[in-house]
């Protein structure tokens, strides 16, 4: 198991630089020495990678930079494997051959910044097709108020191909309400092709915190970041900026964290298998499950004051306290909850129509799950044993023992099994950690955050781990970047979806939980193949 | 029970549960006593400081200023409910209330308007922060009233002229 002189040692024989911090190494190295040094930590040391962050740093030190970050599930570590680029030109060599995981964050960095990745195709992931060349939103001088001169196209035609069909799966998922925009290539009823395109409705909010909000209101844009699981998002950033401003959090904020957290993955997990019902065709399933979700949403408001965005993370610890009548509260609340989960979930999925359709569909083998770093259940249900509640300790979790459940078989009822068995976890972790509630303050009372530190966290979300990356700033963080799961798990969809049956894709889909954003425009497809955009509300 | 017959249990469990639906606005709506909803702005408490305004997130507060006034205006249309303004008031002015039926057809219901006079400079006459600010001051600090009611400006440059004074060695 690799340590953190293995880690150092990658750099040091490559003449690069080092720091070790707390659970953090990172390294600093020649660009030309980045793709060797990711692949081996990524395929010889079996390091999770979670994303890549680009970085203008020129108002700081003229270059700018490019950041790895990976994490050992085994040792606990994060790995910030960074290289500074030419302030001109900024080229680097693409990692994504040997880390396929960093396929989607390599194009985000080329779009947002301009970064340049060698041995790669370059295309537009990210921006919208008719954004001006040559204009990157988060250097820093671009004004995060300016918007650049567009001529809107009106039509696109969808890559027709002749021998195979074209299924336009969109804009809105069946179920999720939500944009995303798959095109399914089918012959017959088999899907032989997927072709993803996403970001319709990409929200500029790290340009936003970067350009206009302090660190305590960036908490709250935090936790607008996924309308599921928005706290996830909010105590991910928190917890980042205070490891790199290393504030002393009180022990009892970091236990409402946990517990508050651990309410927000029962809601969603319950929301989750509702959905998966609903799509198959099961809506007695959905309507009890929805009933049981209730319950959470109302502790949820019990405890923080909203039903969802709860707005109860600052840096530096929480802002509503759990009293004892509320502890008894819960604790009555979750015994009834649990049981009557219990009884619908049993009866759910052995229903005739639940279990054929779940069985065996949507196939994702371990190896293509471990190669593209897919997150959370999906991982999981791959057969690939991570969980940062465990691995990566965070808030309260080392105080809770609980399972982290592994399915093998990689198919939509493992996806949906091992959601069921979390809830149940969660509901003990709750329990453990409201009897284990240490007494004192929930705020730190000194929260000083100097400039030009870094913290790296990662947050296991419903859907997967989340991560944040924040350079501190002047009153602002100078760099966030934010990474969620569905961000990593979408590449998998087209392993997923690959000769299966075109009815079982939605419900495949919904599998990974996606969460795409919100608001959206309407495609029409016409007969011969022309999409029309219509925008929908306030366009610029 | 029968395993193939285990699907037909879900008939059991709905009709001991029976119908879970609030016939809401007919009915009472199901917020508890914890939910965050609007706030309001007490105007005779409100000194016009401005602390809300720094804190909110979203820019639901904003700070309207002229030489002799000084309005908060909040706009519910933008509030995210985090009372964050509650927080920081620091003379409790800022009230939240349970509050969420806000749908109007008028959008000047949204706004909400609280307007401060401006305290006037002893020395040049100039309005500066306001009049309940100063008061609050005086109030927290008797030794503060001789320089409060003087503006910023003229505050400056009489320590400017006293330290000139000092330097020359009077």
């Amino acid at each position: 198991m690799p340590g953190v002189e293995e880690y150092v040692r990658l750099a040091q024989e490559r003449g690069g630089k080092w720091v070790a911090h707390g659970d953090t190494v990172h390294l600093v190295v020649d660009p030309s020495d980045l793709r060797p040094i990711a692949d081996k930590i990524f395929n010889e040391y079996g390091a999770s990678f979670r994303t890549c962050v680009g970085t203008d740093e020129r108002p700081l030190n003229n270059h700018f930079s490019i950041t790895h970050l990976f994490t050992d599930d085994r040792s606990g570590l994060y790995i910030a494997l960074k290289s500074y680029l030419d302030p001109e030109n900024p080229v680097a060599p693409s990692i994504a051959d040997v880390v396929p995981a960093a396929d989607w964050c390599e194009l985000e960095a080329w779009d947002m910044l301009g970064i340049r990745f060698e041995g790669r195709r370059l295309e537009r992931l990210v921006l919208p097709y008719w954004w001006p060349e040559g204009v990157h939103p988060l250097r820093k001088e671009f004004d995060y108020k300016s918007r650049p001169d567009v001529s809107l196209a009106r039509s696109e035609r969808v890559a027709l191909r002749k021998e195979v069909g074209t299924v336009p799966l969109g804009p809105y998922h069946p179920a999720l309400h939500e944009p995303e925009y798959f095109e399914l290539y089918v012959k017959g009823e088999r899907v032989v092709d997927v072709r993803y395109r996403g970001f319709h409705v990409h929200r500029g909010i790290e340009k936003l915190a970067e350009s206009r909000m302090n660190y305590q209101q960036v908490n709250f844009l935090a936790e607008r970041i996924c309308g599921i699981c928005g706290f996830e998002h909010s105590t991910c950033y928190a917890l980042a900026v205070e490891k790199a401003a290393g504030v002393d959090v009180p022990e009892r904020a970091q236990f409402i964290r946990s517990i508050v957290l651990e309410v927000e993955r029962l809601h969603s997990h319950l929301l989750l298998l509702g959905v998966a019902f609903h799509l198959l065709g099961y809506d007695a399933g959905f309507m009890h499950m929805w009933r049981v979700r209730e319950r959470t949403m109302v502790l949820a408001e019990m405890l923080t004051g909203s039903r969802k965005t709860y707005g109860i993370n600052l840096v530096g610890g929480v802002r509503r306290d759990i009293n004892e009548e509320k502890k008894s509260k819960v604790l009555s609340e979750l015994g009834g909850l649990v049981k009557d989960f219990k009884r619908v979930v049993e009866i759910a999925v052995s229903a005739p129509n639940v279990k054929r359709r779940l069985t065996g569909t949507g196939i994702l083998p371990k190896e293509d799950a471990r190669r593209l770093g897919v997150e959370g259940p999906v991982a999981r249900a791959s057969g690939i044993d991570k969980d940062a509640r465990r691995d990566l300790p965070y808030a309260a979790y080392k105080y809770a023992s609980f399972r982290v459940p592994v399915y093998t078989e990689g198919d939509n009822m493992a996806r949906v099994l091992v959601r069921v068995e979390e809830v149940f976890e969660s509901v003990s972790i709750i329990e453990q950690l409201l009897d284990k509630l240490p007494k004192g303050p929930i705020m730190a009372e000194k929260v000083e955050i100097p400039p030009g530190r870094v913290g790296v966290q990662v947050v296991e979300a419903p859907r997967g781990g989340d991560i944040h990356y924040v350079l501190t700033g002047d009153g602002r963080p100078y760099r966030w970047r934010v990474r969620a799961p569905t961000y990593a798990n979408i590449p998998a969809l087209k392993v997923m979806l690959r000769d299966q049956r075109l009815a079982d894709a939605p419900i495949t889909i919904a599998s990974i939980d996606p969460c795409f954003s919100c608001t959206d425009r309407v495609v029409v497809v016409r007969d011969d193949g022309v999409v029309e955009r219509l925008e929908v509300g306030a366009s610029w | 029970m029968v395993r193939v017959l285990k699907p037909v249990e879900l008939i059991v469990v709905a009709s001991e549960k029976g119908r879970v639906t609030v016939k809401y606005p007919y009915q009472e709506p199901l917020v508890t006593s914890d939910f965050r909803g609007a706030i309001r702005i007490d105007a005779s408490k409100c000194i016009g400081c401005g602390a809300c305004v720094k804190a909110c997130p979203p820019n639901a507060l904003e700070l309207l200023e002229s030489p002799d006034r000084l309005v908060i205006r909040y706009f519910v249309g933008r509030c995210i409910f985090c009372w964050r303004c509650v927080d920081v008031c620091p003379v409790k002015a800022v009230v939240g209330t349970r509050e969420f039926e806000l749908a109007t057809d008028r959008v000047e219901d949204l706004f909400n308007y609280t307007v401060h006079r401006r305290a006037e400079c002893r020395e040049c006459g100039s309005g500066f922060a306001t009049r309940r600010m100063v008061e609050y001051v005086t109030e927290k600090s008797a030794v503060s009233e001789y320089y409060a009611n003087e503006c910023p400006e003229c505050r400056k440059a009489k320590v400017l002229k006293a330290a000139a004074r000092r330097r020359g060695g009077v």
